[in-house]
């Protein structure tokens, strides 16, 4: 009796101690911590993969500062169920993208949208954050079509679940560059009431041996995020190759020295060291006689 | 025989007195200041010289080019007086043969002191691009090393044969060197006739080695864009400009070893006449040159050209543009054109301005054309708008200058300075116990 | 009673010393758990030891060493002599909208490591004559088509790649300077003296540890004593769809850079057709008349958006590189 009288202060003592000390501790905490701001996109690409671009951004002060080499998570959310999906980190500028390989990876809600969340679990200098992405699937079709020797582009844009065409959409047409894409077409490209848009290709594009690649763009839609269709067709313009490297030029690296400098002084070389020889031989001519 | 006797006695190498004991030592202190310099260089890099990225070739390449037109001698004094049957050369030929070669000689080691990475040096043989005139430099340069040497060598066997003789009491491990690098002369015919075939070749040779040697040095630089380098006039330029440096070079040293080693009987004023002429037809050549390269293009005058021009007629390096070009060239052929500006004394003295001249003049050749490019200098430090050698430059160079004498000094002190054989040779031919004076 | 005050009062102490003792364990127990999630810089038995690029070994606090992912950055598959095939680069630069700003520059050197004193992009005031309008140009590297400086190097260090770009190899050049006299541009850069690039060789390593160290890809990381430099249209960022740092660094979007055979050159905001650029804005190239055939193109000053005295404050006539202070 004594003795269970004595355990119950003392355990108290030790559990408010503890407690308190932890408050103490993330109230300390939380005075330094920093919030962050987690920025996601979805991209579908058609036949292909899907992946989300993440971007992590801490304000700090005034300013705002990326959040590099962060682990950050990715579930997928069905019926209040959170499935794992992996994680990734951020790279030196914050920024991460998260692949997979098909939308079949993913479960939907009875209504056909997909949820996925984001979450940054939060370090000793950094809050923790979040960003939760809901989308629905849609396809393009894309083709190319030749009418009176003119390239046209076409494209269908369907929610795939329902099958039924998305009408009055902005569809990008675009020609895979570089560094970015180059647009072609018109500034905004309605879909039909088939869900269809009909552009016309300009001509003079230049691309390798004429083939271009041309992308359908369905940009950061609010219910679909981004589908992106490529279509690979000759319709371009060869690109003529300038470059003198495999000519026999006067600035060529030496395996191509021009033909006349590599006859010509090795021919005066070969002259002059070869009298040189025949002289030295006569020192030794002298020497011997 | 007697007349030999005494031709021998005269003109055999001797000891050094006091004075070639002093100014020996001087050259080794002054190489050895520079080697330490140079490896201070090659420690810190070339920051310890005032080269930066506008004036970024400097008196290493300048005294490089000096040393390159001076070797042209060799082929002035020996092939082209012989192929035009000047027979007074004799007593001057082996002093311009060893100025040549000394010349090439330190010609291809300034040209790696210039160099960022010397540890590199084999890339050049390597690696080579036929297309860079660094590379037909790298193949005339040591081209010309080997056609010099041999200049000097064959005449040198019947000679080295005599000194084997003579000095066989005196000095029996001297006469054994002399005896070895004889190569077992004993003047039967058909050594001499192998050594004569042999010179004719190299007589033959040396003339457009020699040419080629100038044009691709001047190419060097005119095969850039460069206001004040690109200019079709620069081959003929370096060539003719090699000519003058060539003979005053070739005074100065005359007079000094004649003075040292006692040889008036054997170079006469007669010689120094013959000499100051041909020196007169040097400058007036090179006069012309310089016309077309600094009159000329001030008719037309285009901006960047006019802007060059103005540096050196009357801009930063006014005076040493006027010094040399007047004190390099007009001087000589005003004072030279008179009999008494022939004589040793005022001979020598106008070839030591000649041959300072000529070094200034390729330091004014470098460097302005590099301090106004075509886009502004902006951007770096005031201080690379302007380019003044450092102490480090000018220990190497002077180091260069020194090994340079150095060489010529004991090459001077070993071989007979005037060929013994020959003039033997012509003496008999003509009966006479002074040498050759038609 | 007595007894009852004497065993409350022990009773009490017992208590209190038992509480005391246990808020002691208490704090110092959530002290250890604290300090085990915290980042230790603390104990010296901890660091890494690394070697810099010039031999000398250094320690570093693990929590700064970062595992590099291998399987992001791509390796080249392509002969670092020969070049990206299928690309020859150009770079537009709109002299109309350059206000001296200089961060092309900065971000140029920043990234390029440059610690000489004479920068790899310069902006040059320039004036035609004396009646002419002055203008700021910022100038490049031409990456020239008939490159002056590559036909004159004796051991082939720099070379003209088919994709246009002019790089130097610093492992086979031997400082002659040649291409420094050849070239009319004044682009080019020597290190004068053993390149201080000091602690920053480690953030070198760290940030390329994908490259064959040392590769003409990567112009200046590090530079080399003895050797030139110049600018190498960043193939190190566009090997990573990225911009060269001029470019993408520049507030004005004074810079254009892309591929000539796919006529398209973008910046960070726009993308265009380089035919019509030039074709609208009457492009035309530096000192054209040479004969170089340079790869940079500028578009005439004219309909400035930029008053010429204001970007003059902010000219630095002596300078180029930032240095420390």
């Amino acid at each position: 009796m004594k003795k269970h009288l004595n355990f119950h202060p003392i355990f108290i003592a030790f559990v408010s101690v503890a407690l308190l000390g932890a408050s103490f501790q993330n109230l300390y905490a939380q005075k330094a911590k920093n919030t962050v701001r987690l920025k996601a996109k979805y991209v579908k690409i058609m036949d292909g993969e899907i992946y989300f671009d993440i971007a992590a951004a801490a304000k700090v002060g005034k300013q705002n500062l990326d959040v590099s080499h962060v682990d950050i998570y990715a579930y997928n959310e069905v019926n209040d169920e959170e499935i794992e999906l992996g994680k990734t980190t951020t790279n030196a500028k914050g920024e991460s993208k998260f692949v997979l390989p098909n939308l079949n990876a993913l479960k939907p809600d009875s209504t056909n949208t997909y949820t996925v969340n984001f979450s940054f679990k939060g370090n000793d200098t950094l809050k923790k954050a979040s960003k939760s992405l809901s989308f629905k699937n849609a396809d393009i079709k894309a083709k190319i079509i030749t009418k009176d020797s003119i390239n046209y582009i076409s494209a269908t844009l369907i929610d795939t679940d329902s099958t039924s065409p998305l009408t009055k959409t902005i569809l990008n047409i675009q020609v895979n560059r570089l560094f970015k894409s180059l647009p072609i077409g018109d500034e905004y490209n309605y879909t039909d009431e088939n869900g269809t848009i009909f552009v016309p290709i300009e001509e003079g594009i230049p691309g390798v041996d004429g083939i271009l690649t041309l992308e359908v763009v369905l940009k950061e839609s609010n219910d679909y995020g981004t589908v992106k269709a490529f279509v690979k067709a000759p319709v371009g313009v060869p690109s003529v190759e300038e470059s003198t490297f495999d000519e026999r030029t006067m600035w060529s690296p030496r395996n191509k020295t021009p033909w006349f400098l590599l006859i010509y002084p090795n021919i005066l070389i070969f002259i002059t060291w070869g009298l040189f020889v025949y002289l030295i031989i006569n020192l030794f001519k002298i020497s011997k006689s | 025989m007697n007349t030999n006797d005494k031709l021998i006695n005269d003109l055999a190498p001797q000891k050094f007195g006091k004075l070639g004991v002093i100014w020996t030592s001087t050259l080794i202190v002054i190489i050895i200041i520079g080697i330490i310099a140079y490896i201070d260089q090659v420690i810190k890099g070339q920051v310890v010289t005032n080269m930066r990225d506008y004036a970024l070739w400097g008196i290493y390449i300048s005294n490089f080019v000096f040393f390159v037109a001076t070797s042209f001698v060799g082929s002035v004094t020996v092939a082209i007086l012989r192929l035009t049957n000047n027979t007074w050369r004799t007593p001057l030929v082996r002093i311009a043969e060893i100025i040549t070669l000394a010349a090439i000689a330190m010609a291809g080691i300034t040209i790696m002191l210039d160099m960022g990475r010397p540890d590199r040096l084999i890339y050049l043989f390597i690696y080579a691009r036929l297309q860079s005139p660094i590379t037909w430099d790298v193949i005339i340069i040591p081209s010309f090393l080997v056609i010099s040497f041999l200049l000097l060598y064959f005449p040198l066997l019947p000679d080295l044969a005599i000194l084997k003789d003579h000095f066989k009491e005196k000095n029996p491990v001297l006469s054994k060197w002399y005896g070895k690098l004889s190569l077992n002369w004993r003047g039967s015919d058909k050594q001499k006739a192998l050594q004569a075939k042999s010179i004719k070749i190299i007589a033959l040779m040396i003339i457009p080695l020699s040419l080629i040697l100038q044009t691709i040095d001047a190419w060097l630089f005119s095969t850039t864009y460069r206001i004040g380098w690109d200019s079709t006039n620069f081959g003929g330029y370096f060539i003719a400009g090699a000519f003058v440096a060539g003979l005053g070079a070739l005074v100065t040293i005359i007079y000094i070893v004649r003075r040292v080693y006692k040889l008036e009987d054997y170079i006469t004023e007669f010689h120094f006449d013959k000499i100051g002429k041909l020196l007169v037809l040097a400058c007036l050549t090179y006069l012309y040159f310089n016309i077309n390269e600094y009159l000329l293009p001030a008719y037309t005058a285009s901006v960047d050209e006019a802007t060059h021009l103005n540096t050196l007629f009357s801009g930063s390096y006014a005076i040493p543009f006027w010094t040399v070009t007047i004190g390099g060239i007009i001087l000589p052929i005003i004072i030279l054109l008179f009999k008494k500006g022939r004589k040793p004394l005022p001979m020598f003295i106008i070839g030591l301005i000649v041959v300072l001249s000529s070094w200034w003049k390729r330091y004014i050749i470098v460097t302005p054309t590099l301090l106004h490019p075509f886009l502004p200098i902006q951007g770096v430090p005031e201080s690379w708008r302007h380019y003044f050698p450092s102490l480090h430059e000018w220990a190497i160079t002077t180091a260069t200058l020194a090994m340079a004498l150095l060489i010529i000094t004991l090459l001077v002190r070993f071989l007979p300075i005037i060929p013994i054989q020959r003039t033997a040779d012509e003496q008999e031919l003509l009966k006479t116990t002074k040498t050759i004076e038609p | 009673m007595e007894d009852n005050n004497k065993n409350s009062r022990r009773k009490f102490l017992d208590k209190g010393l038992k509480v005391g003792l246990a808020t002691a364990l208490g704090g110092l127990a959530i002290s250890k758990i604290s300090k085990l999630s915290a980042k230790s810089n603390s104990n010296p038995e901890e660091f890494v030891e690394l070697m810099t690029t010039d031999g000398t070994i250094i320690q570093v606090d693990p929590s700064e060493v970062q595992e590099i992912n291998h399987s992001n950055t791509q390796e080249p598959t392509y002969n670092v002599r020969e070049g990206m095939p299928n690309r020859k680069f150009v770079m537009v630069v709109d002299l109309a909208r350059c206000k001296n700003a200089l961060k092309c520059q900065s971000a140029c050197n920043k990234n390029h490591y440059i610690t000489g004193d004479n920068a790899w992009i310069k902006v040059y005031k320039m004036q035609e004559a004396k009646d002419t309008a002055p203008y700021f140009m910022p100038t490049t590297c031409q990456h020239c088509d008939k490159p002056a400086c590559v036909t004159v190097c004796p051991v082939d260090a720099t070379f003209k790649r088919k994709d246009g770009l002019v790089l130097i190899d610093n492992e086979r050049c031997i400082g002659c300077r040649f291409c420094m006299a050849a070239c009319p541009y004044s682009v080019r850069v020597f290190n004068w003296s053993e390149p201080d690039q000091g602690e920053i060789t480690v953030n070198m390593d760290m940030a390329n540890a994908n490259h064959e160290y040392y590769s003409p890809d990567y112009a200046g990381m590090p530079s080399l004593k003895g050797t030139i430099d110049k600018c190498d249209f960043c193939p190190h960022q566009i090997k990573n769809n990225e911009l060269p740092h001029c470019v993408s660094a520049c507030p004005n979007n004074v810079f254009y850079f892309g591929d000539k055979y796919e006529d398209t050159v973008s910046n960070r905001d726009e993308i265009v057709r380089l035919s019509q650029l030039l074709k609208d804005r009457n492009g035309y190239r530096l000192m054209d008349g040479l004969g170089t055939q340079p790869s940079v193109y500028y578009l005439p000053p004219v309909d400035r958006l930029v008053d010429f005295d204001e970007a003059l404050k902010n000219y630095k006539e002596f300078e180029s590189v930032e240095k420390p202070k």
